[in-house]
C-alpha cells in the first residue's frame, strides 16, 4: 500500500513535470528543424533532418543581433542602478532618520501597487513631453527605480540589527562611507537576490519597450520578438526561426535560474509574506 | 506634513516644466527648421513582405549614394501604429507609406506636407489614383503604385482535382460548382483572407458596397451586400472556403504557396511574395469571378507621404521624384509585383507582362477602399464581425456597420 | 528611540543623508510614475488626437466625456469596452480557480520531495512572457503539438486561434440547448450595457481558452511556492494527532491541512485576481484581441484605442478604469492580510 501510494505520488509528479518541462522540449527541437518537419511533427523531439538554418537566418536575417546587444545593455544598466538605488533608499528609509520617511514608505507600498499595463499611456505621455522618445533615454531611465527593490532592501535592513554600523558611526565615518564599507557587504545575500529579481524582470521587460521606442535599432528582445511574431503579410510562419529566437532569448535567464535556484524560491516565499 | 507639501510642490513644478518645455517646439507646426545639404532620411515602409523590403532599400541605397545623403529604410510591423507614437511624439519618419485608406486621417490632422501640389510632373499619375490622395481640393502625396484582386489557380492541384481550363470559373456558381468538385478529390478548394479588403470584392459583385459613392453614407444593410455576405458565408460553411488562420497561415498567399489549397484570392503582390518563398509553385492568374452584377474586384494604392515635420523636405521630395520614375515603378513591378502608378509606365507594363491581365483588367472596374476620416474603430469592428462570419449572421453584420458608421460619419 | 544620545549635528547630517540617499528613487518614481500619472488623468479628459503637445490651449476639452462613451452613451467604444470587461472577466474567472487548484495541488505532491521537481513547475514562471507565448502559438496552431495529442484520443481540435465561439455556448449547444448559429432571441434581442445577453453568456471562446491555458501554465508555479512555504509551517502535532485518530489522508488534508492554509489561500486568490486584470503581453503576442474582438481585454483595449485610433483620451479614461479596478482588488487583499497578522 505505501509502496503503491509512493509509486502514484512519482507518477503523479512525473506527468506534471512533463507538461511543466516538455514545451521547453518542443521549442529546443523545433528550433533546429526545417519548416516543413516542424509543421508535419510539431511533437517530435527529434529533428530530421537536423539543421541550424533558422539559428543562421536569426543572426543574419533579423534583427536579433542588436536587440541582443539592447537587451544586455539595458538589462545590466537598469539591474546596476535598481540595485544600487535601491539598497540606498531601503537603508535610509531603515535606519535613518529623517522627516516625511514615513511617508514615503507609504507613498513606496502605494506605488508598488500600481499596474504597469495602466502606465503605457503615461508613460508615453512623459517621454514625449519630455522629447526622450525614441532614444536610448526613454529605453532605461524610466526604468533606473523600482519600488519592489526598495522595499525588499528595507525589510532585510529591518531584520538587521543596527550595532555593527553604529560602531562605524561612532568611528564618526560619514553615511555614505558607512553605508558603502559597511552596510552594503553586510547585505550581499539580499543584494543578491535582488539583482538576479530585477536582472529577470528587466529581460524580460516587454510593455515599456512599446511605448518608448519604435525604431527597431533600439528594440530589446522581447520586443523583436514580439514583431517578428505578429509577421508581416508575407514573412510566413517560419515557426523554427521564431522557436529558435524565443529559445535564445530564454536562455541568461534560464542559466541564471539553474546557477541561483535558492534565491528564486526565497524571492518567492518573501513575495507570500509581504503580501 | 511638510514633507508631503513640498512633494507636492516638486511634482506640480516638475509638470509646469515639462509642459513648458514641450509647448516650447511643439506649438509650431507649419515652420520646423529646415536643413540643406545632405540628408539623413528616415523612410517608414509597410512592407508586403521581403521582396518589397529588399527592393525598396535596393533602390533607396542607390539614390542615397547617388545624391549624397543617406536613407534609412524602416519596414514598419504596424505602420499605422508605429507612425503614430512617431507623429505623437514630434518624431515621425521623413517619409512614409500611407494608405489610401487612411490618408484622410493624416491629412485631417496635419500630419503631411501637401509637397504634390503644383510639383511639376504629378499630372503624370492615373487621375483616379490621384484623387485618392487629394484633400481639400490639394494632391498631398504621390501615388506608389496601384494593385488589385484577382483569383490565383494552382495549377497542379487544378490537375490533380480532373479540372481543365474549361471549369475556370467565371460565375458564382461556377465557383461554387468548381470548388464542390476539388473538395471531393480531398483538397481544399479557396483560401480567402478574413477581412473587408478580400470579401469586399463579393459586395461589389452583387452591386452593392459598405458605404454610398461620396462616401458620407453608410449603405451596408443592403440586399445586395446580404446576398454577397451569404453567399461567402455558404463557401466557409461547406469548407469551400477557408480563412488563412484556419490553415495555419499568415495570410492566404502563404496557405496557396504551400500548396494547401487550390485557389485564393490576393492581389498583385503575391507574384513577388510566391516567387521568393515559394519559387516551385506553378500558378495562374484569372479574373474574379462575376457575381450577379457583374465583375467586380477591390484596388489599393498607398502613396509617398512626407512627414509635414520633416526637417528634410527639400531632400525627401527628391527621394519621392527618384522613386517614383517610370523605370523605377517598373523595376518595383518586376520585384513584387504590384502594377506601376503612372500612366506612361503603365503601357509599358501590359507590354512586359501580358500575364498580369486579369489585374490590369480589373483595375477598369476596380472598387477603391472606404476612404473616410475617423473610420478606423469601424471598420476593425467590420472586420471582426467577418472573422466571426461562419457562424454569424450576414445581415447583423451588416446593420452593425450601419450603426456604427453612421455615429463616425456623423450622418 | 533613543535621539537624545546623539549630538544635534549627526542628526541634521542624517536628515540630508536621508533624503540623498531616497533622491534617486524619488526623482525616478516621481517623474516616471506619479507625473505621468497626473499627466494622463488630464489627457483622459480631452480629445488630444495624439498631433502636438497635449498640454495646450488647442486641445479640445471633453470633462467627463470619455468615461460616459465607456458606460452610458451608445456607441462602438462602449460595445468595445464592454466586450473587453466581459472577455476579461470570463478570463478571471476561469484562470483564478484553475491556478489557484493546480499551484495547492503541485504544492502538495511536491513537499518533502525532490527539489527537481519544485524547478520544474516554478522555471516557466521566470521565463520571458513574449517568448513563451511564441511556444504556445506553435502549440496550439491547428496542425500543431496539442491538436496532435487530442487526435491520439480521437478527437478533432478546434483552430485554436481562429474560433471566436465562447465555450459555454458550445456546451448549451452540444447538450441541445441551444443553437450556436441561430441564438435564441430572447437572448439574441435583450442586453444591457451594449451587449446582448447572448453576448455576455458567451463564456471565453475557443482562442481565449488557449491563452487561459498558457497563464495557467506559467504562472502556477509562483503561486505553489508560496504554499509550499506555507505548508512548511503547518504545525507538525495537528497532522500526527490526526494520524493517531485514524484519520484518512484526505481527511487529514480536508480538515487540518486545508483550514491551515487558509491566509495563503487568499493571498493566492486576491493575487490572482489582481494580476489577471492586467494581461497584455500575451494578448499583444498571440492574439491582438482576435478573433472578432473574442480576446480583447481592457488592458490592450485602451492600448489599441490610443495607440492605433489616436484617441488618446478614450485610451486613458479606459486605463483609469482599469486602474480603479485592480485598486479596489489590491486594497481588499491588503484588508485581508492585515486581518491575517
Amino acid at each position: 500500500m505505501k509502496l503503491l501510494n509512493r509509486f502514484l505520488g512519482y507518477a503523479i509528479l512525473t506527468f506534471f513535470a512533463i507538461v511543466f518541462l516538455y514545451p521547453f522540449v518542443i521549442q529546443i527541437a523545433n528550433s533546429f528543424k526545417t519548416e516543413a518537419d516542424a509543421a508535419a511533427h510539431p511533437l517530435s523531439p527529434v529533428p530530421s533532418p537536423f539543421t541550424t538554418d533558422s539559428v543562421v537566418r536569426i543572426f543574419e536575417g533579423t534583427g536579433f543581433p542588436t536587440w541582443l546587444g539592447n537587451s544586455v545593455l539595458v538589462a545590466v544598466v537598469v539591474t546596476l542602478s535598481r540595485v544600487l538605488f535601491g539598497s540606498m533608499a531601503g537603508y535610509a528609509l531603515s535606519r535613518l532618520r529623517f522627516r516625511g520617511r514615513k511617508f514615503l514608505f507609504a507613498l513606496l507600498i502605494a506605488l508598488m501597487a500600481v499596474p504597469p499595463v495602466v502606465l503605457l499611456i503615461p508613460k508615453f505621455l512623459v517621454l514625449n513631453q519630455l522629447g526622450m522618445y525614441d532614444s536610448y533615454a526613454a529605453l532605461i531611465v524610466p526604468l533606473l527605480a523600482d519600488a519592489t527593490g526598495v522595499f525588499i532592501m528595507k525589510q532585510f535592513f529591518d531584520s538587521v540589527p543596527v550595532s555593527v554600523e553604529e560602531a562605524a558611526r561612532i568611528d564618526g565615518a560619514g553615511a555614505f562611507r558607512t553605508f558603502w564599507s559597511v552596510v552594503l557587504p553586510m547585505a550581499r545575500p539580499a543584494l543578491i537576490a535582488v539583482t538576479i529579481l530585477m536582472f529577470t524582470g528587466v529581460w524580460n521587460e516587454f510593455p515599456h519597450t512599446l511605448v518608448a521606442v519604435q525604431d527597431p535599432g533600439l528594440f530589446t528582445l522581447p520586443r523583436g520578438l514580439a514583431d517578428l511574431v505578429s509577421g508581416s503579410l508575407g514573412a510566413g510562419t517560419q515557426y523554427p526561426l521564431k522557436l529558435g529566437a524565443a529559445l535564445l532569448a530564454t536562455i541568461p535567464v534560464a542559466i541564471i535560474f539553474v546557477v541561483f535556484q535558492r534565491y528564486f524560491v526565497r524571492d518567492a516565499a518573501e513575495g507570500a509574506d509581504k503580501g | 506634513m511638510t514633507s508631503r507639501k513640498l512633494l507636492a510642490a516638486v511634482l506640480a513644478g516638475s509638470l509646469v516644466a515639462v509642459s513648458a518645455c514641450g509647448s516650447g517646439f511643439d506649438d509650431d507646426k507649419s515652420t520646423t527648421q529646415q536643413s540643406a545639404g545632405p540628408a539623413d532620411l528616415q523612410i517608414m515602409i509597410a512592407s508586403s513582405g521581403d521582396a518589397e523590403t529588399k527592393a525598396v532599400q535596393a533602390a533607396a541605397a542607390e539614390w542615397a549614394s547617388g545624391s549624397g545623403n543617406k536613407a534609412t529604410i524602416i519596414p514598419a510591423q504596424d505602420i499605422v501604429q508605429q507612425l503614430g507614437q512617431g507623429l505623437a511624439g514630434s518624431n515621425p519618419p521623413d517619409v512614409f507609406y500611407v494608405d489610401a485608406a487612411r490618408f484622410a486621417d493624416y491629412a485631417s490632422v496635419g500630419a503631411l506636407d501637401p509637397y504634390a501640389q503644383g510639383l511639376a510632373g504629378s499630372d503624370a499619375f492615373l487621375p483616379n489614383l490621384r484623387q485618392s490622395f487629394t484633400y481639400d481640393g490639394k494632391l498631398y502625396c504621390l501615388p506608389k503604385d496601384t494593385s488589385t484582386l484577382a483569383l490565383q489557380i494552382n495549377t497542379g492541384l487544378w490537375q490533380k482535382a480532373g479540372l481543365t481550363d474549361a471549369d475556370v470559373p467565371t460565375t458564382w456558381d461556377q465557383l461554387r460548382a468548381t470548388a464542390e468538385k476539388i473538395k471531393a478529390k480531398g483538397i481544399t478548394p479557396l483560401a480567402i483572407g478574413d477581412t473587408r479588403d478580400r470579401i469586399g470584392a463579393f459586395l461589389v459583385q452583387a452591386g452593392g458596397w459598405w458605404v454610398s459613392p461620396d462616401g458620407k453614407q453608410a449603405t451596408a444593410d443592403t440586399p445586395q451586400n446580404e446576398q454577397a455576405l451569404t453567399y461567402v458565408q455558404g463557401l466557409l460553411k461547406d469548407g469551400l472556403a477557408k480563412y488563412p488562420k484556419a490553415l495555419d497561415a499568415g495570410w492566404a498567399g502563404e496557405a496557396f504557396g504551400k500548396g494547401k489549397v487550390a485557389m485564393t484570392i490576393e492581389g498583385n503582390w503575391i507574384k513577388g511574395a510566391l516567387s521568393a518563398d515559394f519559387p516551385d509553385i506553378k500558378y495562374k492568374v484569372v479574373e474574379l469571378p462575376a457575381g450577379p452584377k457583374g465583375k467586380g474586384t477591390l484596388s489599393f494604392t498607398q502613396c509617398w507621404g512626407i512627414a509635414a515635420k520633416s526637417k528634410f523636405k527639400q531632400q525627401a521630395v527628391a527621394f519621392v521624384q527618384a522613386m517614383t520614375t517610370a523605370d523605377e515603378q517598373l523595376g518595383f513591378a518586376k520585384a513584387f509585383g504590384v502594377m506601376p502608378s503612372r500612366q506612361d509606365a503603365q503601357a509599358s507594363y501590359q507590354q512586359q507582362y501580358p500575364d498580369d491581365a486579369p489585374f490590369v483588367a480589373g483595375a477598369r472596374y476596380a472598387q477603391g477602399p472606404v476612404n473616410a476620416p475617423k473610420m478606423d474603430s469601424v471598420l476593425a469592428d467590420l472586420d471582426a464581425g467577418l472573422q466571426g462570419l461562419q457562424n454569424g449572421d450576414p445581415k447583423a453584420v451588416l446593420q452593425r456597420f450601419d450603426k456604427n458608421a453612421k455615429s463616425a460619419l456623423g450622418g | 528611540m533613543a535621539l537624545s544620545r546623539r549630538a544635534p549635528s549627526t542628526r541634521s547630517g542624517e536628515r540630508v543623508a536621508g533624503w540623498l540617499f531616497v533622491a534617486p528613487v524619488v526623482i525616478v518614481l516621481g517623474l516616471f510614475m506619479l507625473l505621468p500619472i497626473l499627466m494622463a488623468l488630464w489627457v483622459s479628459l480631452t480629445r488630444w488626437n495624439g498631433q502636438g503637445s497635449p498640454f495646450t490651449g488647442d486641445v479640445p476639452f471633453a470633462g467627463a466625456g470619455n468615461y460616459t462613451r465607456l458606460f452610458t452613451d451608445e456607441g462602438l467604444t462602449r460595445q468595445d469596452f464592454m466586450t473587453s470587461i466581459r472577455n476579461n472577466a470570463y478570463y478571471v474567472f476561469f484562470v483564478v480557480p484553475i491556478q489557484t487548484v493546480l499551484a495547492l495541488g503541485l504544492a502538495v505532491i511536491v513537499n518533502k520531495r525532490k527539489a527537481f521537481f519544485r524547478s520544474a513547475f516554478y522555471f516557466p514562471s521566470v521565463t520571458s512572457s513574449v517568448a513563451i507565448s511564441v511556444v504556445f502559438l506553435f502549440m496550439f496552431a491547428n496542425g500543431g503539438a496539442i491538436n496532435a495529442i487530442l487526435s491520439v484520443f480521437g478527437i478533432s481540435g478546434p483552430q485554436w486561434f481562429s474560433d471566436p465561439r465562447g465555450v459555454i455556448h458550445l456546451f448549451l449547444d452540444s447538450i441541445g440547448l441551444v443553437d450556436v448559429n441561430a441564438p435564441p432571441s430572447a437572448l439574441a434581442d435583450h442586453g444591457v450595457l451594449g451587449l446582448s445577453w447572448w453576448d455576455w453568456t458567451s463564456g471565453p471562446s475557443v482562442a481565449m481558452c488557449a491563452i487561459i491555458s498558457l497563464v495557467v501554465w506559467t504562472t502556477s508555479g509562483t503561486f505553489m511556492l508560496m504554499y509550499l512555504a506555507a505548508l512548511q509551517n503547518v504545525p507538525v502535532q495537528l497532522e500526527e494527532a490526526g494520524m493517531i485518530d485514524g484519520a484518512s489522508r484526505w481527511q487529514r488534508f480536508r480538515y487540518i491541512t486545508l483550514p491551515a492554509l487558509r491566509p495563503t489561500t487568499f493571498l493566492v486568490v486576491t493575487l490572482g485576481l489582481i494580476g489577471t486584470w492586467q494581461v497584455f503581453d500575451q494578448i499583444y503576442v498571440m492574439s491582438q484581441g482576435n478573433p472578432a474582438k473574442t480576446t480583447l481585454t481592457p488592458a490592450f483595449l485602451s492600448y489599441r484605442t490610443a495607440f492605433r485610433d489616436f484617441d488618446y483620451g478614450t485610451g486613458a479614461a479606459i486605463s483609469f478604469v482599469l486602474f480603479l479596478i485592480i485598486v479596489v482588488l489590491t486594497l481588499f487583499q491588503r484588508w485581508l492580510t492585515r486581518e491575517r497578522g
